[in-house]
């Protein structure tokens, strides 16, 4: 069979896949507008703790709470974007699990681009991305930014670098699946743990946490060091200056490392036996 | 008695298999606690004291509130998959109150998670972050008696929004639900003197003020005593209430069952 693999012909392939996802999610359109909106009412909890804080404090450590609702949304959106392009990465466990990674397998195109291109979560991506959007327009003109063209390129640098971080920290433990170890509990609590500390700045924590989240689990580079391009506050002094332009490196070399590691699992993959589909 | 007391002792066999999960859990507790006096010594570094109350006082509520979330947690998920995979039948059919199944099964799992886990939670609390005693003798006492009465209030709601799985074939959606309502309105996250007034006034309308922060207020020693017992009745009468609520959904529920083949 002849292999078509040009440009405009993976994009026109990948906008089918986008079309079947939709038509896919909107089968049960009560259900998964539901789901969404209970993934928004979850992730809105952190949200209004800090409201509800802030509003009886004005501001915790020189940050104001429009200053930490905007760190915050760059969480919500570049998550929403990871999930966005990468929802096969995070759902990769099941998949060698139920044997549908063998259905991939054989197909005629690159492994990466089908995991990208084949699922789409909705729900947690508008779920997320509304929370993120909100907290965005609330603050995106009153915390004092100016938004020429490089703070508009810096901004959607850093959006995009978070998300491949996210991208990259799923792809770890989905690598040991390939030698059937289950790390998904492990995982999400490693994550979505880290996650919600990034949601306050973190000169907040002792320095092992700190160190935790510059160094281990790069989450910092996800909401603190983008947010302080911006707002530059004074807190900024206890780290490296030059960790303001790292969002976007981070991401890329996390990418590169963890694919080649990827890369070298699927190497000794041997199917689960079974598909179920 | 005894049947019930075997599917306790199931369950918490069940919970000493996954070793990992546990390991997990107990430093899951410790790291929430841990970041999240962080961030209330963050919020304290201006003030002493905010609204009266100390941040010794806070720190203890904060810890006690995690310390016992981690041992409330239920099987979300139980009844549900029992529907969608068509074990209930089998389950009904048993010489057993299906109900008093369920429950037994959670108890089993809260004693496990209250052996094991909050055991090295609680001592590691103790000594590195220092946490307060109870107010005097007398309210740590009463402070077992509200959070039992506490876990058996969740337990209840818990138990109507698990019956919906007879009515919808997911149930993540509506349980997520629940759980953000609850960890607002409950005070599980923070005193829930932080709750604007209007808000605060409507919690204490509602049954989720039972669950922790009535518990914790009295560990705390922060109510006068006519308070402590009016807290107590009001759990009692929420209780009973969502236990009748609980009856009554059950039997339209068991009237509606179907089973997809099994």
């Amino acid at each position: 069979m002849q292999q078509n693999n040009s440009f405009s012909s993976m994009m026109a392939l990948f906008f089918r896949f986008s079309k079947l996802n939709l038509k896919s999610a909107l089968e049960y359109k009560f259900d998964r507008f539901f789901l969404a909106f209970a993934v928004f009412c979850r992730e809105m909890v952190s949200i209004i703790v800090m409201y509800l804080i802030l509003t009886r404090l004005i501001r915790i450590k020189g940050w104001e709470m429009n200053e930490m609702f905007f760190l915050y949304s760059f969480l919500f959106l570049s998550y929403s974007l990871f999930i966005f392009l990468f929802t096969g990465i995070r759902d990769f466990d099941n998949m060698v699990y139920s044997g549908e990674l063998d259905r991939y397998l054989i197909r005629p195109l690159g492994l990466m681009y089908q995991i990208v291109a084949s699922r789409v979560d909705y729900c947690a991506t508008i779920g997320h991305g509304v929370v993120g959007i909100i907290l965005f327009m609330k603050t995106a003109t009153n915390v004092g930014i100016d938004w020429s063209f490089k703070n508009i390129t810096y901004y959607i640098a850093a959006l995009v670098g978070g998300a491949i971080i996210q991208a990259s920290l799923f792809m770890i433990s989905s690598c040991f699946s390939f030698w059937a170890v289950k790390t998904v509990n492990l995982r999400n609590l490693i994550f979505f743990n880290s996650r919600r500390f990034a949601g306050y700045p973190i000169s907040f924590y002792p320095g092992i946490i700190q160190k935790m989240l510059i160094f281990i689990v790069p989450f910092a580079f996800v909401s603190y060091f983008p947010a302080q391009f911006f707002l530059r506050k004074p807190d900024l002094s206890m780290f490296w200056s030059g960790y303001l332009y790292m969002t976007p490196v981070v991401g890329v070399i996390m990418f590169v490392v963890v694919y080649r590691f990827w890369l070298f699992g699927l190497k000794h993959y041997s199917s689960t036996g079974n598909s179920m589909f | 008695m005894r049947k019930y007391l075997e599917i306790a002792k199931k369950s918490f066999q069940n919970n000493i298999v996954y070793r990992i999960d546990y390991f997990a859990g107990v430093i899951n507790t410790l790291l929430m606690i841990f970041v999240n006096i962080a961030i209330w010594k963050a919020i304290y570094e201006e003030e002493e004291v905010l609204g009266g109350v100390q941040f010794k006082v806070v720190m203890t509520y904060i810890i006690l509130g995690f310390l016992m979330q981690s041992i409330f947690m239920m099987e979300e998920y139980l009844i549900e998959s029992k529907i969608t995979s068509g074990l209930i039948s089998s389950d009904l059919l048993k010489p057993l109150s299906f109900r008093l199944n369920i429950f037994s099964y959670n108890i089993g799992t809260l004693a496990f998670r209250i052996i094991m886990q909050l055991t090295p939670a609680l001592i590691v609390s103790i000594v590195l972050f220092k946490l307060l005693p109870p107010f005097n003798l007398q309210s740590g006492i009463l402070f077992c008696i509200s959070a039992i009465l506490g876990y058996l209030v969740l337990y209840s709601i818990n138990f109507i929004v698990w019956l919906s799985s007879f009515w919808f074939y997911w149930t993540f959606s509506i349980i997520t639900i629940k759980d953000a309502v609850i960890s607002i309105m409950s005070g599980a996250l923070f005193p829930l003197w932080f709750l604007p007034e209007w808000l605060h006034t409507f919690t204490k309308l509602t049954p989720f003020e039972s669950i922790y922060f009535v518990p914790i207020s009295i560990y705390l020693g922060l109510l006068p005593y006519d308070e402590i017992i009016f807290g107590i009745v009001k759990q009692v009468i929420w209780l009973a209430l969502l236990m009748i609520a609980g009856h009554v959904v059950w039997k339209m529920a068991t009237k509606k069952l179907v089973v997809q083949g099994g």
